[in-house]
């Protein structure tokens, strides 16, 4: 038996999680798996709403069994009760199944995620506080005078060179991807103008400001913080994941990307690479039996009319559901709540799959298994995100830079293979949104081979904070 | 010679098996015989693959090399590589020259490269390597006091590879200067190296003059006229410009300098997979008819074809050269073929 301990850090601390060992181990030599074939991962789950229960069991192929433990949970459960927990994992599959098995990226969890940007304003309304306050630490990274000015003078600098070697285009793209409630398109307009004056070359008015956002609420909110900018700042609806479809003008143009805090929302799949061989992560998002039972009664459904009904729900939306259902749900704001109720109760079961060569393994459209190779099957058991619409984003933004331009990306990056092994780096709920750690040595690989060199640094402007700055920019 | 011939910039497609095989030869997982075994087969099929596109001149689609830079700085004596194994194939090396470089009469072996393409052909061969002002931007200067005294033993290194060429029956052969264009204010030494390198070889000499392919990517942007007039002083017999993804604006320096050499006209963009038609290349060149006329017009891409897939690869050379067969025979009264 294999017992894998990731939170290495959180041992270390922690007395509850270590006294927590103990009891797990003894419960599962009491059961009656085939301890040859069991694999016990221990995991520290940091986000306290998420799609796990305490102990669950995942199947590995058609034989071998991985037991995944959450020791955070499991530190306030009674020792004696931990053995119920591990029977109850080895046996059960049972709650109300909302798909098939799927890759993770193919998970309804995804339209759930989809759902909460393009009916963030309703949920928002019925939370009572904006998106941004269920950010950690409460508000987005992205505004600070101090960084807006570091990045407009580098841009300076650069457009000076080019204009003395008659090279510097008459329009200059900035474009920003994920824009908040404004305040960085804001901080950074408001920061350039006041440079551009003292600098004196008038690149303001040769400045193109374009905001890009999944969500038309959060656009249009951003849009009005910047109103004072008037037509130096356009607002794009797209897709994060298909940049060029939108922004395909700007190939080759853009002299600045700014992203903050998307890629930790966008669909990703996991690998792994156990005892040598590679598996998909396949999920499968479901109800326990007990959530289902209190939802379909407090909601006027049976429980086999639940599923359709969530599906519903994700199809219509909760305005239109309220529409449809006004006998279920008398307003939006009820359609939102049976939305939170099932959000809240969500769960994700997972198994491993065999996965036949990483070649039949497709990233992206563009991108093939093959990149994974070096990460994955180099240095023993490891289980990761592929971040693929991280990856999409990143790899369809990177078309978009002029040759002396630059991403810079904040988020929560991983920065090296090795952090797999010591830490969990999502699924987790953020409100109604998803969150994951974005894989950074695969963007880091992939861009790469494009030609760009990428650099991960701590977020400087804020102590404390996970978010870590990507910067891509082109090298040789 | 055929009015408006068609040939390539020098690279072709690299498929992604061949990438990979690259990049395990440079991890050394595989042996270099074995990898050189793989070049000849890959060069086989991609001198064939011109051929049944029609290709008028072909190149040995410069797949032994490793990138653009560093398949020569890894033969010249004197210049120091620490390490030579590479997480990704394409990967520029680091490389260094601590002490001016030796005069000493060792083949690079470019010459043997042109041989193995040679009898693969009957078709004319053009031979292309990158000049000694790009070659000089990859490598750290310790050794000369002044900056242009590295191109300039680089320039006479090369020309001794190119008198190696010729004995060998190179007739055609090429400069490549990919990084010319970020370093505008150095043309005239640029220009001053390229005599060094074509002195006294009999072959016809074409200069390549891009704005970067690297990653299919261009690594500067702007206009030709920082080349003019300086790049009337090169000895060469072409100068191969880049024009499809650019535009066609830079056309009119062309008379508005009297450039009365060949000019190879790129009509095709390398750094998108988009394939351009038939029609769009022969407007290209009708275009282009209006400022070179047609007995001095060679018909290329824009740049290498290194980074399309190989079927894009094919089928943008058919199109270019189905283009040029069209404007030609108009001028030769045929009408359209």
């Amino acid at each position: 038996m294999d017992v894998d301990l990731r939170p290495v850090r959180k041992l270390r601390q922690s007395a509850e999680t270590r006294a927590a060992l103990g009891p797990i181990i003894e419960a599962v030599c009491a059961s009656s798996a085939d301890l040859s074939r069991l694999r016990v991962v221990c995991d520290w789950i940091q986000y306290r709403s998420n799609f796990r229960d305490a102990v669950v069991a995942r199947p590995i192929g058609s034989t071998d069994v991985e037991l995944a433990v959450d020791l955070r949970r499991c530190g306030d459960v009674a020792p004696g009760d931990l053995a119920g927990l591990v029977k109850q994992a080895l046996s059960d599959q049972s709650g109300l199944a909302l798909e098939p098995w799927v890759p993770g990226r193919d998970s309804c969890i995804w339209r759930f995620n989809a759902l909460y940007w393009q009916a963030l304003s309703v949920w928002e309304q019925a939370t009572g506080r904006e998106y941004e306050q269920s950010l950690p630490g409460g508000e987005s990274d992205a505004r600070n005078t101090e960084a807006a000015s570091e990045l407009i003078l580098e841009l300076f600098r650069l457009w000076d060179d080019l204009a003395a070697r008659r090279a510097l285009p008459d329009e200059l793209y900035v474009l920003e991807l994920g824009v908040g409630n404004g305040s960085q398109a804001r901080t950074w307009l408001d920061e350039f103008v006041r440079l551009d004056q003292r600098h004196g070359r008038d690149y303001y008015r040769r400045l193109r400001y374009l905001m890009g956002d999944y969500s038309a609420h959060v656009l249009e909110r951003a849009r009005q913080a910047v109103a004072h900018h008037g037509e130096r700042v356009s607002a794009l609806v797209l897709e994060a994941t298909r940049p060029a479809v939108t922004l395909g003008f700007l190939a080759g143009k853009t002299f600045l990307v700014y992203i903050s805090n998307v890629y930790d929302n966008l669909p990703t799949d996991e690998l792994a690479c156990i005892h040598g061989r590679t598996y998909q992560v396949e999920t499968q998002a479901f109800l326990a039996d007990e959530d289902a039972g209190l939802i379909a009664g407090r909601f006027g459904t049976s429980r086999a009319g639940l599923g359709p009904l969530i599906d519903r729900l994700l199809r219509i939306g909760p305005e239109l559901l309220s529409e449809s259902a006004p006998a279920q749900f008398a307003d939006p704001g009820q359609a939102v709540s049976f939305w939170q109720a099932v959000w809240h109760a969500l769960r994700l079961r997972e198994r491993y799959t065999p996965l036949e060569g990483l070649d039949r393994y497709q990233v992206s459209p563009a991108l093939t298994g093959e990149i994974l190779r070096s990460l994955l099957e180099t240095e023993g058991d490891v289980r990761m995100h592929v971040s693929n619409g991280a990856l999409a984003s990143f790899t369809g933004t990177l078309p978009l830079l002029h040759p002396f331009g630059r991403v810079q990306c904040h988020d929560l990056f991983l920065t090296s293979r090795p952090q797999y092994r010591t830490g969990f780096y999502g699924p987790g709920k953020y409100d109604g949104s998803v969150v994951n750690w974005v894989n950074g040595p695969l963007l880091q690989l992939v861009a790469s081979r494009r030609g760009f060199g990428v650099e991960f640094a701590p977020f400087r402007r804020r102590t404390g904070s996970n978010i870590t700055t990507l910067t891509a920019q082109a090298r040789d | 010679m055929v009015l408006l011939p068609t040939t390539v910039v020098g690279s072709y497609s690299v498929p992604e098996w061949l990438e990979r095989l690259k990049t395990e030869y440079y991890q050394r997982r595989i042996s270099a015989p074995h990898l050189a075994e793989i070049h000849e087969v890959a060069i086989k099929a991609a001198v064939k693959d011109q051929e049944l596109a029609g290709i008028d001149i072909v190149s040995d689609g410069e797949l032994r090399r490793d990138n653009d830079v560093d398949y020569f700085l890894a033969r010249i004596p004197g210049v120091h590589i620490p390490q030579r194994a590479k997480t990704d194939y394409f990967d520029y090396y680091d490389a260094e020259v601590t002490r001016p470089l030796p005069d000493v009469p060792e083949a690079l072996g470019l010459a043997d490269d042109f041989r193995f393409t040679r009898q693969l052909t009957d078709r004319p061969v053009k031979f292309s390597f990158t000049g000694p002002f790009s070659l000089s931007r990859r490598i750290r200067d310790d050794a000369y006091p002044d900056p242009g005294g590295l191109v300039r033993a680089l320039a006479r290194r090369l020309n001794a590879e190119a008198r190696e060429l010729a004995a060998a029956g190179a007739d055609l052969l090429q400069i490549d200067e990919p990084f010319l264009a970020g370093y505008p204010e150095q043309v005239e030494l640029a220009v001053e190296a390229v005599n060094v390198v074509t002195d006294g070889v009999p072959a016809t000499w074409a200069l390549h003059v891009c704005y970067g392919n690297r990653y299919a990517r261009p690594s500067w942007e702007g206009h030709y006229d920082f080349l003019f007039p300086a790049v009337k002083a090169a000895r060469v017999d072409q100068i191969v410009l880049e024009f499809a993804r650019k535009g066609l604006d830079d056309l009119q320096l062309i008379r508005q300098h009297e450039w009365d050499r060949w000019l190879g006209f790129g009509v095709i963009d390398v750094k998108t997979p988009q394939v351009e038609t038939a029609e769009l290349v022969a407007s290209r060149i009708r275009r282009a008819l209006e400022y070179v006329p047609a007995d001095r017009l060679m018909i290329n891409p824009d740049c290498g074809l290194r980074h399309l897939a190989p079927e894009v690869a094919r089928r943008k050379l058919r199109a270019m050269v189905a283009g040029a067969a069209a404007v030609r025979a108009e001028l030769e009264g045929g009408g359209q073929t």
